[in-house]
């Protein structure tokens, strides 16, 4: 048996995003004490962040862990944020992204967590900014941020993230798909996956040349996450598209986490609302003509109590 | 319609977040529909359970426990290995520092077996015919209030 890894620093990571996961006082003062150590260390590059989105099944924790193992190679420190829903109904959540990445006991350059969604009724946890941000005042300098299999329309990541990659299976659809709006319109960088199988390059084929239409030309890559096959050519793509988009990361993340909270805080009122009639009580009131509908929405959003 | 459900996995007024549950498989152990039945049961229990998949290591899993702070390790073993593996994952969580954690184990375990897992410090070994219920239940009176 090999020598017991010390998982000191990783162990205090850990903490405190569960800390911040549970929100409140215990959670500002750690981002702000997050924030006042990235103040007072040496100005150097900021982390790339990278949101990895796209459908169920596609990959996208098998591409994050090849990704990551490439860029071990490099001497890249790497972290891992992977997402999964929570249960509308009982909060509870099978997180099942650990499965597909490869663990590294000994590696203290890595670090990987999955987050339920808790509540956000999204493909990101409201905790993913403020966890980025912890990451980065821990030293990483590579962020993988794991979306729960998104659809067309969830761009959250998005604001969080320096760089989307939009993770598409070998058998995504026609050149139509590829010129709506929504996700595809959020990515940066589309990648095939599952290129071992048939019907990959064409799938790619057909994505670039919708993607050919748009105003900026988005890339489009074709991976193995199975042999890591196109693995360090993505990872090379990932770090020269990102190395002119880091400079106001930090920023972001910090207005993307000032998002979640308010999100949160709207939540808890809509449910509050909800639990003790006052959204009925609303709603009757609109029927019956007694209030305007923008009233009603305003009262809503205010105190959670009717008028 | 968000009236609180009635099944959650943690005692609302001590906690404020789900309890967190890691359900390992760990050695030469390809038998993991027990494990993955667990996993599904607690999830719809309202704990947030992560799932190791199949042949780690026990320093993988205290990795993981770590790196995921779990307050539950969940250790199937179905392959007769259970007598050496169980005691190294509790001295490795308490060599990390994560002495805290509860750990249980589920499997094929003989009733001979068990005293000495106990003092090793398995908190409980839930056999075959073991409900998804009685598992949520001790979890829930088990561990401490965060």
């Amino acid at each position: 048996m090999s020598a017991q890894p010390d998982h000191t620093a990783r162990r205090a990571l850990a903490q405190s995003i569960s800390v911040v996961e549970r929100g409140g006082a215990p959670a500002d003062a750690l981002i702000a004490s997050a924030l006042e150590h990235l103040r007072q260390a040496p100005p150097g590059a900021q982390p790339l962040v990278i949101g990895i989105t796209g459908a169920p099944g596609v990959g996208k924790s098998s591409l994050v862990s090849a990704l990551s193992d490439q860029a071990r190679t490099q001497e890249l420190r790497v972290a891992v944020l992977a997402v999964d829903p929570s249960s509308a109904a009982t909060g509870g959540a099978l997180l099942g992204d650990r499965v597909r990445i490869d663990e590294r006991p000994d590696d203290a350059g890595r670090f990987v967590r999955s987050l339920a969604t808790r509540g956000s009724g999204r493909a990101l946890a409201r905790a993913a900014a403020a966890a980025s941000l912890l990451l980065e005042a821990a030293g990483f300098s590579l962020v993988f941020v794991e979306t729960v299999g998104a659809g067309q329309a969830d761009l959250g990541i998005a604001r969080l993230a320096d760089l989307v990659v939009l993770v598409e299976g070998p058998e995504g659809g026609d050149e139509v798909q590829a010129m709506k709006a929504g996700l595809l319109e959020a990515a940066d960088l589309v990648v095939v996956n599952k290129g071992d199988r048939p019907g990959a390059d064409a799938a790619a084929e057909r994505l670039r040349s919708g993607l050919a239409l748009g105003a900026t030309p988005v890339p489009v890559l074709v991976t193995s996450a199975l042999d890591a096959r196109g693995v360090p050519e993505l990872l090379q793509q990932i770090i020269a598209m990102g190395a002119s988009r880091t400079a106001d990361g930090r920023i972001r993340r910090i207005a993307a986490h000032l998002v979640a909270r308010a999100e949160g805080r709207l939540a808890e009122r809509i449910a509050t609302a909800d639990g003790d009639g006052t959204l009925a009580t609303l709603a009757r009131s609109v029927s019956e003509g007694e209030m305007p509908l923008t009233g009603a929405a305003e009262t809503l959003l205010g105190d959670g109590r009717s008028a | 319609m968000t009236a609180a459900s009635p099944r959650v996995g943690w005692n609302v007024a001590e906690r404020s977040t789900p309890i967190r549950v890691l359900i390992a498989k760990v050695g030469l152990d390809g038998h993991d529909r027990g494990a993955k039945v667990l996993a599904r049961g607690l999830r719809d229990e309202g704990f947030e359970v992560i799932y190791s998949g199949l042949r780690r290591t026990i320093d993988d899993v205290v990795s993981a426990a770590i790196e995921e702070d779990v307050d539950v390790v969940g250790c199937s073993i179905l392959s007769g290995a259970h007598a050496t593996l169980l005691p190294k994952l509790v001295a490795g969580l308490r060599a990390a520092g994560a002495g805290n954690v509860v750990v249980v184990a589920g499997g094929i375990i003989p009733e001979a077996d068990r005293p000495s897992l106990h003092e090793a410090g398995i908190k409980a070994i839930f056999g075959p015919g073991t409900t998804i219920g009685e598992v949520a239940a001790f979890l829930r009176a088990n561990v401490s209030a965060a």
